[in-house]
């Protein structure tokens, strides 16, 4: 009995805290207002989730910690709010990439790894040439800004490049995927067969890509005369897939190289942060957005508030009533997303081959690679699956933040906290920091808005929302005393 | 004693007489006086290399000579911005008082914020510096103390003394900074050379073989991080000295990832490279900027990610490890040359 306390010191004392805390706070505030906090707490706590638990699996995993997590939640927002708002700037980089990955598959399956290794830097440098070439004088800003500023509603034929060159442009940028594709092979012995799939699939891409081209224009037209309902989801799945294909794109290419140097790859994410910033203030512009909600969450009129969530199904009203108090129902659609997400990833890796090969791999990756598993290829697909998880934050937390370049910076920071604060490579502890990170918010945010009174306070103090935020780095500095693993990591 | 210059003291001589010339070469050569136009600009842009170059220095003494790699080094180098600007401007106090307790301060800090970093190790360290960094930071944001700090617009206007004002006395300024470059520089050689620097080193190498040697590896990596926060922040005090201001990006993290910018380019793990490093990114920073306007921030982190990638020992590593082979196929060439001359 007395040794199971001992072992279980930290999770008693935890509780404990949580128990006093609980009391203080329902002596301090009255029902309503303590269930609006806690609902806003697990609204921040939804979205560090989706933060943290890529960051925690892709540690656990491959032990990279990546600092560009949070730049891809910037990223991601910016593509949903991209799709949601005006599709332009999408519609019009769709066939670049889709052309430069048609070339790229199709350099596998002719016969160029036969080529002698000498080829291969001066391809490369070839490959850039044509890429740069092809791009040149494309400018990406005016495809977005234009169209974000003019409320989404401009005739599509300004800003956008005529067919002839656009055409002539995704054709370049074929060829340099091939050439790259070509380069790559050179001298690489891992490269499979020439299969006819690379051929079929190539061939394929490429003709969406020539089909999207002159398309374009009444795509753009297509997307927004959907409704803002079904705007939203395919905004939540293009921000989602595009930032897992990102962090998929960006292992493969950067952080792989350095599995032999640990800390350049911490160096890289951190270049990446810089690079990924300053291309969204380039092409989207320093300022921010606001992203309007979808109809689901935005109705008002004389039946709001919604009484309870049954009701809010059938009126769609922007809130519900909690307790007498109206909370944002987009708020809640984003504690659910979280929700949804936690079960979804822990199924995953409980009950799946996939999940097996993970949670081997967090215990020891090189024995589940002598085991006869690629566990390179589960690296890229983890990291593309955390980058995409903290992309669909990243489009959930739109409407409810706004969008600005600065945006990922402090959600990075909050979600390191949470990871610190839960253990790193834990699942669970991912989840209960980002809660408890969530929370903390929440009553620091209360509290800003009314201030404090201790019991030996004569009259309540305030402080700014600065200090709030700096708060929960005094709570993680407390966890690292008493438990320096963290709450769930295990000890070293 | 030594009565003999080795080769490389004899450079650094020449480099330090070379930079007090500097003002004056540059003053001969465009015609202008030395108090004004271009060599008072190129006095600039030295001043701040040499208060970068202390920065970058004092952090590869932590990630170069000891192996921990902090992301809030910030953290000292914008504590010792705002001390002496708050005791400056607010407090009153004179220059040489101001430093010493921006030293004080420094020693303090590092030693609270080492202690209870390096409860964790690796990246969980640089993680958990850079939460104290940020936290540093949003304090400097906090309006609760804007009649000391100035909140989000900084401390504008320090009272620097008229004596060493970067404004009107720049060439003396200018002397200051290289002097206090050279001093720094000096004492960090003799840490690193030390026995103390040697197990530093051993640490970085293999903590768990120096740990076991007998030697209590978190005394010597608090020295090491109270030795580079102090440097970082007498760095930071003189920034704030030259800017006359100081503002909360200097706690940000953009600070940081300056230093550790100006420590890869230069190469990691010598002391010369960092400065070498400060020199290059300043000066690379100001033509990108007056070539490619404002984008250069991301022709910049470009650069930075292929040298990672490419050329990860830095510009003094590289040449330390090729330079030999350098010199082997120079000389080969201008014999070939020679001959060729001599038997057409």
């Amino acid at each position: 009995m007395i040794e199971w306390i001992q072992r279980r010191r930290g999770l008693i004392a935890g509780i404990v805290a949580a128990i006093l805390f609980a009391i203080w706070a329902s002596s301090q505030y009255e029902p309503r207002v303590l269930a609006s906090i806690l609902l806003s707490g697990l609204t921040l706590g939804a979205l560090y989730f989706l933060v943290t638990s890529g960051l925690s699996l892709i540690f656990g995993l491959m032990d990279v910690l990546n600092f560009a997590h949070g730049t891809i939640f910037m990223i991601g927002a910016y593509i949903g709010f991209t799709l949601y708002a005006n599709p332009r700037l999408l519609l019009n980089m769709l066939p670049f990439v889709l052309a430069f990955v048609a070339g790229w598959l199709l350099a596998r399956w002719l016969p160029f790894s036969s080529l002698p290794t000498g080829h291969r830097r001066p391809l490369w440098v070839v490959a850039v040439l044509v890429g740069v070439f092809a791009v040149w004088g494309f400018e990406l800003a005016p495809l977005a800004t234009t169209a974000l500023s003019s409320g989404g509603r401009v005739p599509t034929e300004q800003a956008q490049a005529p067919i002839g060159i656009f055409i002539a442009r995704t054709v370049g940028l074929a060829i340099a995927g091939l050439i790259a594709g070509a380069a790559f092979i050179i001298g690489n012995e891992h490269t499979r067969q020439p299969a006819p799939r690379d051929l079929v699939l190539s061939s394929g891409l490429l003709a969406l890509a020539i089909i999207i081209a002159p398309l374009r224009l009444n795509a753009e037209g297509w997307i927004l005369a959907l409704d803002s309902n079904a705007r939203f989801l395919l905004a939540l799945v293009a921000g989602a897939s595009g930032g897992a294909a990102l962090g998929g794109l960006m292992e493969w290419s950067l952080i792989r190289p350095l599995y032999s140097r640990p800390i350049y790859q911490v160096l890289v994410t951190l270049g990446l942060v810089f690079v990924g910033t300053e291309l969204v203030k380039g092409i989207w512009g320093p300022g921010g957005y606001f992203m309007e909600l979808p109809a689901w969450f935005s109705r008002r009129g004389p039946s709001c508030p919604s009484p309870n969530l049954i009701a809010w199904l059938q009126d769609n009203c922007a809130s519900i009533d909690v307790l007498g108090r109206p909370f944002p129902s987009y708020r809640i659609f984003i504690i659910a997303l979280g929700i949804a997400m936690f079960i979804g990833i822990a199924v995953l890796l409980r009950y799946t081959r996939l999940g097996m090969i993970i949670r081997a791999g967090v215990q020891d990756s090189e024995m589940v690679q002598a085991l006869g598993i690629n566990v390179r290829r589960v690296f890229t697909l983890v990291f593309a699956l955390g980058a995409g998880l903290a992309a669909l934050g990243g489009v959930a937390a739109a409407p409810f933040l706004g969008i600005s370049p600065g945006l990922g910076q402090e959600f990075q920071l909050q979600a390191f906290i949470a990871v610190v604060i839960g253990g790193m490579g834990s699942f669970t502890g991912a989840a209960i920091g980002a809660l408890l990170v969530g929370l903390a918010r929440a009553f620091g945010d209360q509290i800003v808005l009314t201030g404090i009174q201790l019991p030996w306070m004569s009259e309540a103090m305030t402080f700014s929302p600065s200090i709030a935020r700096a708060s929960t780095v005094l709570i993680m500095a407390l966890v690292l005393l008493l438990r320096p693993a963290g709450l769930f990591g295990k000890k070293e | 004693m030594r009565d003999r210059f080795t080769s490389s003291q004899w450079a650094g001589l020449a480099l330090i007489g070379g930079l007090i010339i500097f003002p004056f070469v540059i003053s001969l050569l465009t015609g202008q006086p030395v108090e004004s136009g271009v060599p008072k600009f190129w006095q600039g842009m030295l001043i701040q290399v040499f208060i970068l170059a202390v920065f970058a220095m004092s952090y590869d003494i932590l990630m170069g000579y000891t192996g921990i790699l902090s992301f809030g080094h910030a953290l000292f180098f914008g504590t010792g911005a705002y001390t002496i600007g708050i005791l400056l401007k607010h407090a009153g106090w004179d220059i040489g008082s101001a430093l010493l307790s921006v030293i004080v301060i420094a020693i303090m800090q590092s030693l609270i914020v080492g202690l209870l970093s390096l409860r964790v190790s690796g990246v969980y360290f640089a993680m958990v510096t850079l939460a104290f960094a940020q936290m540093f930071f949003l304090l400097a944001e906090a309006t609760d103390f804007r009649q000391w700090t100035g909140a989000e617009d900084g401390l504008q206007s320090i009272p620097v003394p008229a004596w060493m004002s970067p404004t009107t006395e720049r060439l003396r300024f200018y002397y200051v900074t290289l002097g206090f470059a050279t001093i720094m520089y000096l004492l960090a050689r003799q840490v690193v050379n030390s026995p103390t620097g040697r197990v530093m080193m051993a640490i970085r190498d293999n903590e768990m073989r120096a740990s076991v040697l007998g030697y209590n590896t978190l005394t010597f990596k608090l020295i090491a991080i109270t030795v580079s926060g102090v440097m970082a922040a007498l760095a930071g005090a003189f920034n704030a000295l030259w800017n006359l201001n100081a503002n909360p990006a200097v706690l940000g993290v953009g600070t940081t990832i300056n230093a550790l910018l100006m420590t890869i380019i230069g190469g990691v793990g010598s002391l010369i490279g960092p400065m070498l490093g400060a020199g290059v990114i300043q000066l690379l920073g100001y033509w990108l900027n007056v070539f490619f306007g404002p984008s250069w921030p991301l022709l910049f982190g470009i650069v930075y990610i292929l040298i990672v990638l490419f050329l990860p020992y830095g510009i003094v590593g590289t040449w330390r490890l090729r330079s030999a082979s350098w010199l082997a196929m120079w000389r080969e060439r201008s014999r070939s040359l020679i001959r060729f001359f001599n038997h057409p």
